[in-house]
């Protein structure tokens, strides 16, 4: 299990961290040398030490110094930056790859809009937290000692003492008001997110909102989440708004001290004008410090609770892997497959979906599985590729405990084409050689030609090239299907699985389909799942599920003598292809 | 959820169209927007004094001593601090407005801790020596000779005095200025932002009421979480526009031109040398933009594709893992995303070139004032308090600069969101209401027909192909076919969520166009196979927060239905607060609450798209009820899934491929054996339940149903 914490950032990249900070602290340093050269110029100018040269000299000086820091500047930029973007990157793959583990019954109960969430904003606020935040920190931290210190030993005590009393509050004021503003923020985020959701759910049901012609008060009511969200803002801006002027005013009063004390102190000669010069040059660069300060606090906050909730996830383990005691002598599989008093539901407390089955498919044989809705015929193609997790004993693959065999061989060895014919926003070539990139242009063509939709690839322009989705073509459900087919034709695989996955297609064509797969099939498994009998006729066995229960087993001529849900069903659909018809 | 496909598109940074259109949103506030600029501009005046009254204290306070003092035999005729010595009375020459050449100008100098008045004025005198014994002193300056006086404590404290007091003037100025800024700057905050939430709020509101007028057809091309966004996240990237970059525009630009102002008027020439980096500085800026805005397109466009192969690769998990492609997906993954981190770089680098040296550029204007402003103070042709501020003017005029880009982003994510919202406010409602319409009646009797009615979703395949058919006040007319029949069609017409391409409806005899449409649907109730339900009460989930239904009529319409026997068993009954769009309600419970919905609004005509999910026996029962006593003395159009429903139905219309096939009632049309007959064996003949296998046959009936489907 994959945990967490920023030290072990730090530590992965503490090299970059380390030299960053140095680079920080070089810009650090160099900062604080231009007051003192403002201060010796002044000094040097009002004892009349200088001349040409001297100014050349300080200039030159400036500049120099001024390279250095812009230098060291680019540098902790790239190295504490950069690194977290580094962080962010290798945080976001492994949150990827750990996601990519979770078994399909994970996905049922994450919402993708939550996980994307995470990958986003989460991810985002440990980045700030691991970069902005650290050169704020050390930044506000290096740059205060070093800056009071000069001021002290170099300038007067009396007079630092005095013009740093309002700093604290500065930063005082920006933890304060971070806290304020950090809870009004949430408040006005809640608003917000009701107006959403009162904007959402008026869309989800416009059908209703017109049918009862509810569109003024349904107007109404959004406006009451829409001054809601507005008040809120005003809420927030009333003390937000508060925070600049404050922070700049306490600033000011230092200032205002530096000038009434300090330039009595060098009226009274107990301070140079260049130490005067230097003075105010130093406050101005406590102010970002102090609010840095507060800014952190807020940052690594946030950051932490981002951690926290990414650590939840990583916290989840995947249930499905390799368990203990499988056997990775196993390479390949035959295509026997036994079902011994299989009975499974999808968790604990939910009612059973598949009820003692007990089958046996010799390796080669075609068998169908028929059943309504419901019936639980997809589960059983669901269990032998191990999605879901059958107790020992239930499912033998050749003989073996599907439990004992390797995961990557079940899936390896089976080829599988879903109801909801899921394909990428890629090509179609890329699509239908899904398993194997590498796999040639002609064995592509091939496949597709075996599924019965090579003609309407070569109908489009850019042909197998055609991207599909939101940014491409939108392919009928009919293509799909048969796209998805030929993605698991090509794989020639040990066992064949079609999971009602001719249901768009024309019963012509589905015809053409099946003799098709008869001669790719012969020796390979194949099981077919259909609720429409065309599909199923041919097979070696039929049976008939009810109720996660097999009722009927036979070929078609055998149940269609049976007389019974079989038969029914047949009756059904030999009336509404005449209802068709007509 | 926010449409993570939707790349963001980042378009112009500025278009003048747009930008033109933004603005009247911004003119109702015309008042305060400006109050805020003239808050802005004392703001920006409090803020640039701080420079210029350090240098009033640096030179006509602090650093005074080595002015030249002019000598009056007589107190000053003008209104100055001066200091009388042995009746000389002296003051500073930069204090006095007039010329006074004919007084001589004397001159402090200091000498081993004392200062002593020499009756002449040298300035930046090279070497200084005091010689004598106390009441007698001579001074040397530069190898002249001068008598000097020196300055007891008490003379020089009193001279000083005038100084302290001058500092501490200028720091209570100071600070009374400060206080205002203070006050000025928090009211323009709050001023600005409040106007700029008030804008948004209004456009909300716009955009929201505009939406409610669209037909459903657009809602059905619009998918909700991109309509969401526009109302929300659109409108607050807007927001982020009206407050940030309108006005603060304004505050840079008196910032800018005041600092050069004011270094103008302290001093031209060393303006001008000053800014004789600002070419540099304007094409690094140039330079800058150009590549800020192209990383951070990058930036933007691979965060986008990042988001869109997450969503798609969890929607496409179970083919990845049956296909035991998770190693290659999670190498493509960490390809796209490595794309992302080489542009966040690009982003980082970018941004790590160009604040350094826009601060490197700073410090060259910095060397350039030190060595030219340096050489005029040896000079004495400025004063090192001029000196002093033009550093300081000098620092501030980098952070507009620096603040430019910033606002420069901004703006550009204003302008796409500002083209989103304005697509959807020019989109106008397709399905017009009349320019006068008629008035219903105040009692509709029900009569409806449809007279050689043709209709298409998208002008391409007809839906429904020549409908005739006339329903009587009352009647009771059940609609039965297959999937795709165009029952559906028919009732969407009927309450005119779309609009017949040929032929007419008509209500009492008005064809259904003359009248105001929501005043039509006011006399239509539908009831949708799928109930919505809001969140909030039960009760408003019947009354539909119409007010003028009372609790009593609710309770009366939920009673009446059959729905209050289990609303009553809720925890607060009718107040009870539904939950995540009902799902704790079974589908039958729902179809309930539906039904009391619709009794409640009393509509005249009746128009029910029957549920045909699993419901249980007992309530099953109760809605057959409850839809007999619906359907009782009101023209109802029902599109038939219960054969209970197709047995009370006055006529029994058959619909197939967009026709109407056969019409009759239930015996009539079984004993003519044509399409009806079929269908009836297919969808209806399960639901003639034997009583010891009720259960088995009710789910056979509902499963067979979307089998055929």
């Amino acid at each position: 299990m994959q945990q967490y914490d920023f030290k072990y950032f730090f530590l992965k990249y503490k090299k970059r961290y380390l030299l960053g900070v140095v680079w920080l602290a070089m810009v650090d340093v160099l900062q604080l040398i231009i007051p003192q050269i403002l201060r010796l110029f002044t000094d040097d100018l009002q004892e009349g030490l200088l001349d040409g040269a001297g100014l050349v000299r300080y200039a030159f000086f400036i500049v120099l110094v001024a390279g250095g820091t812009a230098l060291f500047r680019f540098l902790w930029r790239l190295y504490i930056n950069g690194t977290a973007r580094k962080l962010e990157r290798d945080l976001r793959n492994d949150l990827y790859s750990h996601l990519q583990r979770q078994s399909p019954s994970y996905f049922q109960h994450q919402k993708t809009g939550d996980l994307m969430a995470h990958a986003t904003n989460d991810i985002n606020a440990i980045r700030r937290a691991t970069g902005p935040g650290v050169v704020m920190l050390a930044d506000a931290i290096m740059l205060t000692i070093a800056t009071i210190a000069i001021l002290i030993f170099t300038i007067d005590i009396r007079l630092t003492l005095m013009a740093l009393i309002p700093l604290p509050f500065i930063s005082l004021v920006s933890v304060h008001f971070g806290k304020i503003i950090h809870k009004k923020f949430k408040s006005v985020q809640e608003a917000f997110s009701n107006l959403s959701d009162k904007a959402q759910e008026n869309f989800s049901g416009i059908r209703v909102v017109k049918a009862f012609a509810r569109e003024k008060k349904e107007v109404e009511r959004f406006e009451v989440s829409n001054r809601n969200n507005f008040l809120r803002n005003v809420d927030l801006i009333k003390t937000w708004g508060l925070f600049r002027p404050l922070v700049q005013f306490f600033s000011g009063l230092s200032f205002l001290v530096v000038i009434w004390y300090g330039g009595r102190l060098v009226i009274l000669r107990t301070i140079s004008l260049g130490d005067f010069v230097a003075f105010i040059s130093y406050l101005g660069m406590l102010t970002w410090p102090m609010m840095a300060l507060g800014f952190v606090i807020n940052i690594i906050q946030r950051g932490r609770a981002s951690l926290d909730r990414l650590n939840d996830i990583f916290a989840e383990e995947p249930d499905i892997y390799d368990f203990p005691g499988t056997d990775f002598d196993i390479s390949e599989l035959s295509g026997e497959i036994t079902f011994d008093d299989l009975t499974f539901s999808y968790s604990d407390n939910d009612e059973t979906v598949l009820q003692d089955i007990n089958l046996e498919i010799a390796a080669g044989d075609t068998v169908a599985f028929l059943g309504r809705t419901g019936s639980g015929k997809s589960t059983i193609a669901r269990l032998l590729l191990r999605m879901y997790n059958t107790d020992p004993g239930e499912i033998y693959l050749d003989g073996r405990d599907i439990r004992e065999v390797p995961l990557r061989v079940v899936r390896e060895e089976m080829a599988y084409v879903p109801q909801d014919n899921f394909l990428f926003s890629t090509t179609i070539a890329e699509n239908i050689a899904f398993h194997d990139p590498e796999i040639s242009r002609e064995k592509i063509e091939q496949a597709a030609r075996e599924a019965c939709v090579y003609e309407n690839i070569k109908d489009f322009t850019h042909g197998f090239d055609t991207i599909l989705g939101e940014r491409g073509v939108t392919l009928s459900g009919g293509q799909q299907q048969r796209v998805a087919l030929a993605r698991a034709l090509i794989k020639r695989p040990k066992i064949l699985m079609l999971d009602d996955s001719l249901s768009a297609v024309d019963t012509k064509t589905e015809e053409e389909i099946l003799q098709n797969l008869e001669s790719i099939m012969a020796e390979r498994t194949t099981i077919l799942i259909a609720h429409r009998i065309s599909t199923i006729k041919n097979a070696d066995r039929i049976f008939v599920l009810d109720q996660g229960q097999i009722i009927e087993r036979g070929d078609h001529e055998s149940l269609l003598e049976e007389e019974g849900l079989y038969y029914d069903i047949y009756q059904k659909q030999l009336l509404e292809e005449k209802l068709e018809e007509s | 959820m926010r449409d993570f496909r939707e790349e963001e598109e980042l378009g112009k940074a500025y278009d003048s169209r747009l930008m033109k259109r933004l603005l009247t949103y911004a003119r109702p506030y015309w008042k305060i927007l400006l109050l805020c600029i003239l808050l802005l501009l004392v703001v920006t005046a409090v803020q640039l004094a701080r420079p210029y009254l350090i240098r009033l204290a640096i030179d006509n306070h602090i650093n005074v001593m080595n002015l030249p003092q002019v000598a009056f035999s007589e107190p000053p005729p003008e209104e100055v601090e001066y200091l009388e010595l042995d009746g000389i009375y002296l003051a500073r020459e930069n204090q006095l407005e007039g010329e006074y050449p004919d007084q001589e100008r004397y001159q402090f100098i200091r000498h081993e801790g004392n200062y002593f008045l020499i009756p002449t004025f040298t300035p930046n005198p090279e070497t200084v020596e005091v010689t004598g014994e106390p009441g007698n002193y001579s001074a040397e300056v530069n190898g002249e000779q001068y008598p000097a006086r020196i300055l007891s404590a008490e003379e020089l404290s009193e001279m000083r005095e005038q100084d302290f007091a001058g500092i501490t003037r200028i720091a209570l100025f100071l600070l009374t200025i400060m206080l205002f800024g203070f006050g000025f700057h928090y009211l323009e905050v709050y001023l600005l932002h409040k106007t700029s939430q008030q804008i948004i709020y209004n456009m909300r509101q716009e955009i929201f009421s505009h939406l409610q007028d669209m037909s459903l057809s657009y809602f059905d091309q619009n998918p909700v979480g991109r309509l969401v966004t526009r109302v929300t996240n659109d409108t607050e990237t807007l927001n982020d526009m009206y407050s940030q970059v309108i006005v603060t525009l304004f505050k840079d630009i008196f910032m800018l031109a005041g600092i050069v102002i004011i270094m103008l008027a302290m001093n031209i020439q060393l303006t001008l040398v000053t800014f004789a980096i600002m070419p540099l500085v304007l094409v690094v800026s140039i330079i800058f933009r150009y590549y800020a805005r192209e990383a951070y397109r990058k930036v933007r466009v691979r965060l986008a594709k990042i988001n869109a192969t997450i969503s798609e690769n969890i929607s496409g998990i179970e083919i990845i893992q049956i296909f035991n492609q998770q190693k290659r997906k999670f190498q493509e993954f960490k390809e796209i995303n490595k794309s992302y981190y080489d542009a966040t770089m690009r982003h980082i680098l970018v941004y790590a070139i160009f604040r350094p040296s826009m601060d490197l550029l700073y410090s060259l204007a910095l060397a350039i004032l030190i060595w030219y402003g340096g050489g005029r103070v040896l000079q004495s042709t400025l004063s090192f308090g001029i000196l002093y501020a033009f550093t300081d003017y000098i620092r501030r005029f980098f952070q507009p600069i620096n603040d430019l880009t910033e606002k420069y982003n901004t703006l550009q994510s204003a302008m796409a969101s500002a083209e989103r919202i304005f697509t959807i406010l020019d989109t106008e409602e397709e399905i017009e209401n009349p320019a006068r319409p008629v008035p219903l009646p105040q009692e509709v009797r029900g009569r409806v027909k449809f007279k050689n009615v043709w209709f298409s979703y998208d002008d391409d395949e007809w839906v429904l192909r020549d409908i005739n058919l006339d329903i009587e006040p009352g009647e009771t007319v059940a609609l039965v076919g297959a999937t795709g029949a165009g029952k559906s069609s028919m009732i969407k017409l009927l309450s005119r969520f779309y609009d017949v391409q040929r032929g007419e409806i008509t209500v009492d005899g008005y064809n259904i166009k003359d009248f105001n449409r929501r005043e039509l649907r006011k006399h239509i109730g539908v009831v949708l196979q799928e109930v919505f339900l809001f969140t909030g009460t039960v009760a408003d989930n019947i009354s539909l927060h119409r007010d003028d239904i009372s609790r009593e009529e609710i309770r009366q319409a939920a009673e009446y239905v059959n729905a209050h026997g289990f609303i009553s068993r809720l925890k607060n009954s009718y107040e009870h607060e539904v939950q995540e769009r009902g799902s704790t309600f079974s589908a039958g419970e729902k179809q309930l609450i539906a039904f009391a919905r619709t009794l409640a609004y009393d509509p005249d005509i009746l128009v029910l798209d029957e549920a045909t999910s699993n419901i249980d026996t007992e309530t099953e029962l109760l809605i057959q009820d409850a839809l007999y006593k619906l359907t009782e003395n009101r023209t109802t159009i029902v599109i038939a899934h219960r054969l209970s429903t197709i047995q009370h139905a006055d006529r029994i219309v058959v619909m197939h491929k967009g026709k109407i096939r056969e019409m009759g009632d239930h015996q009539e049309l079984l004993a003519r054996g044509g399409i009806y007959h079929d269908l009836y064996q297919l969808q209806y003949k399960d639901q003639l339940a034997p009583s010891q296998t009720e259960e088995q046959e009710l789910t056979a009936r509902s499963s067979g149903q979307s089998a055929s489907s």
